[in-house]
């Protein structure tokens, strides 16, 4: 069964970087996230978290902490739940 | 007297064009899916300098008055949640910068210019004391929005780029010379655009100290 | 490969800097006593977010005031050098800033009063200067973001070596607004965490500080000289650089040559960000092997397009005194052995090299020696 945080986190992937000729369906969501197919690098990866901590109301503190949410979307969707929660 | 030879220029007039045009237009120069993330002064800029093939041998010199005009409106409206990406392509010299990077272009000196009627004198004053055996002359400005009411952005888009060497060589395309005058004078960014683009002569003041004398072959 | 070196020496006929602190001689006596500029303020000023280490001027606020603030400081500081002349055909004056007046830019679109904009896009912002000290056309304008004041040295100096010059004005200038912080802060490697540069730890920050500096440069008065200049420009990534620390290497090793038979110490840049720090503390052990490394940033903050011209000025200051501050905001482990955490007694030494990098791989440096 699809998991709508998962599918959301997906169409927001491709809206906020412009992706023209992707598809949420396209996401692969154990896939790293950044230096893969879909060939998003740093820079995108923040545009993400700026994103993410509106939408979600959550705060990440540093670059280090970036990378380590945005490894993939299955575990960017784990890093809002466990931040969501406090 | 400071001499350096056109050995290739490429120039392009966008005018009015929109973004998304200019995206469309020109995104076969570059690798696909490079072009998401340019502004339409990296896409003009970029187009014509990929074209010159850069080395890490070549120095690059870039003019721009106003830079990247729209990213840094934008910037400025994604506040308070700050854009990452539009800080980034607002910061000079992005327009010359993003078509390199994405070519893994690396080079020894890059000079980035910016200013008003004195720009066009002063960058090519920069490209002819270059030691480097070839100069990349480059530059451009996109059209603003609110900021162009301010007479902080241009009202038109274009690019260009030039390789400059000291020697003639066997087909130069013309001739760069800076002597030096008594005469004041000025040239802005779209005067020499418009030179360039249109082959266009010259032989007079166009700085303070400074006159150019600029024939084709 | 890097760009040829600026092998011809250029004599340093004045050099000063303005940080929080004060001149250079101010900001030496406090960076002698390892104090730090930088404190916790909120990244958007006066509408709040983030508590972020900055550095600003004394009596000035991170929102701009139109007319900018920071006029009356920097009219103070160029006071000893900026007599009338100034940008006619034979005294050029190099202009060289990351941001301009874009905290101007920022005051407008955030207040809607169109006051600021005589003061924000980057020519607007040196014209009306221009105007307020006086000078006339001859003013060239670069803007590289952290190398920008290296590129006015190395032009000015080109300049004056073609004949075409007596002498050159080289000022570098960059305040702080939210414009600058909330990019920063976007890009997050500016938060609450002070700046360790060259230190060893689990994770990376940034302070950013105000700063202004300048330079007289002139080919036959001045007891020190810019004895060799080096650029390099990696074009890989606009925020990361080359993950083997080659740019860094490429830049500083043309120096390697010009500095044979001198005992140099370091002044690297060492914003405080991990994977720089480590390659470019790593570069300079492998070039200038067993020289002193210090970085002042974790006290003044990154002070952006003017840090090459304030943390010369600075090691000028320092020369002149005897002795090099520390590594401030640093403890061990250090990413390499050569990082001085503690200041040093620098009269036994010939010299320094002075390094500044940038976004997009931009990297210059400088070789300073007594002429």
């Amino acid at each position: 069964m699809t998991d709508p945080l998962i599918t959301r986190l997906k169409h927001l992937i491709v809206d906020t970087l412009h992706l023209d000729g992707v598809t949420p369906d396209d996401i692969d969501e154990n896939a790293p996230l950044i230096g893969s197919g879909l060939a998003l690098d740093s820079i995108d990866a923040l545009e993400l978290v700026v994103k993410i901590e509106k939408e979600f109301g959550i705060k990440i503190g540093s670059s280090e902490e970036s990378r380590q949410a945005l490894a993939s979307v299955a575990s960017l969707a784990d890093f809002i739940r466990v931040r969501a929660k406090k | 007297m400071l001499e350096r030879f056109i050995q290739a220029i490429f120039t392009d007039d966008a005018g009015a064009e929109s973004q998304a045009e200019t995206r469309e237009r020109l995104k076969g120069s570059f690798a696909p899916g490079a072009t998401r993330r340019m502004t339409q002064l990296g896409l003009v800029v970029g187009a014509a300098l990929n074209k010159l093939e850069p080395t890490a041998d070549d120095t690059l010199v870039y003019a721009s008055t106003f830079a990247e005009s729209r990213s840094l409106e934008s910037y400025l409206d994604s506040f308070p949640a700050a854009s990452p990406t539009l800080f980034q392509t607002s910061i000079h010299p992005s327009g010359a910068q993003q078509a390199l990077i994405g070519r893994q272009r690396s080079l020894g000196e890059v000079f980035s210019h910016s200013g008003v009627d004195q720009m066009p004198a002063q960058s090519l004053l920069t490209a002819m004391l270059a030691p480097a055996g070839r100069v990349l002359l480059c530059g451009g400005e996109e059209h603003g929005d609110w900021l162009v009411n301010y007479y902080s952005a241009q009202d038109r888009t274009f690019g260009y780029a030039l390789a400059l060497t000291r020697e003639p060589g066997p087909a130069p395309l013309g001739r760069l010379a800076l002597l030096p005058t008594e005469q004041p004078g000025a040239l802005k960014q779209s005067q020499w655009f418009d030179l360039l683009h249109q082959r266009r002569a010259l032989d007079g003041p166009i700085a303070l100290g400074w006159r150019l004398q600029l024939s084709w072959s | 490969m890097a760009g040829p070196i600026a092998s011809e020496t250029v004599l340093l006929k004045a050099c000063d800097c303005l940080t929080p602190f004060g001149g250079s001689v101010e900001t030496l006596t406090a960076l002698l006593s390892g104090e730090r500029a930088l404190q916790t303020q909120p990244v958007l000023g006066r509408e709040g977010g983030d508590l972020v280490p900055l550095a600003l001027l004394p009596g000035r606020a991170l929102d701009e005031t139109a007319p900018p603030s920071w006029l009356a400081q920097v009219r103070a500081l160029l006071a000893p050098v900026n007599e009338a002349g100034w940008g006619t055909a034979r005294r050029p004056v190099f202009v060289t800033s990351s941001n301009f007046g874009a905290g101007s830019l920022y005051a407008y679109r955030r207040s809607g009063d169109a006051a600021h904009m005589g003061y924000g896009a980057l020519v607007n912002c040196v014209g009306w200067l221009r105007q307020q000290l006086g000078w006339q056309e001859n003013v060239t304008i670069f803007s590289h973001a952290c190398v920008s004041a290296h590129l006015g040295l190395l032009q000015a100096s080109r300049v004056l070596q073609a004949g075409l010059a007596d002498e050159a004005l080289v000022f570098s200038f960059d305040f702080l607004s939210p414009f600058v912080s909330g990019g920063f802060n976007a890009l997050k490697i500016l938060n609450a965490d002070f700046p360790a540069p060259y230190q060893a730890r689990a994770t990376g920050s940034i302070g950013l500080g105000d700063g202004a500096g300048y330079a007289v440069l002139s080919r036959t008065s001045g007891d020190f000289a810019i004895v060799a200049q080096s650029m390099y420009n990696e074009m890989h990534h606009f925020t990361a650089n080359q993950p083997n620390g080659a740019g860094f290497e490429a830049c500083l090793a043309p120096l390697a040559s010009q500095a044979a038979g001198r005992r140099l110490w370091l002044k690297g840049h060492g914003t405080g960000t991990l994977d720089a720090g480590r390659m470019e503390s790593g570069a300079f052990a492998k070039v200038f092997a067993g020289a002193p490394l210090v970085g002042w940033k974790g006290s003044l903050g990154h002070t952006l397009g003017s840090c090459g011209l304030v943390e010369l000025a600075l090691a000028l200051a320092a020369i002149r005194h005897g002795r090099t501050p520390g590594t401030i905001g640093s403890a061990a482990p250090t990413f390499t052995a050569e990082v001085a955490i503690d200041a040093f007694a620098n009269d036994r030494y010939d010299g320094v090299v002075c390094a500044s990098n940038a976004f997009g791989g931009a990297h210059a440096a400088l070789l300073l020696s007594h002429a």
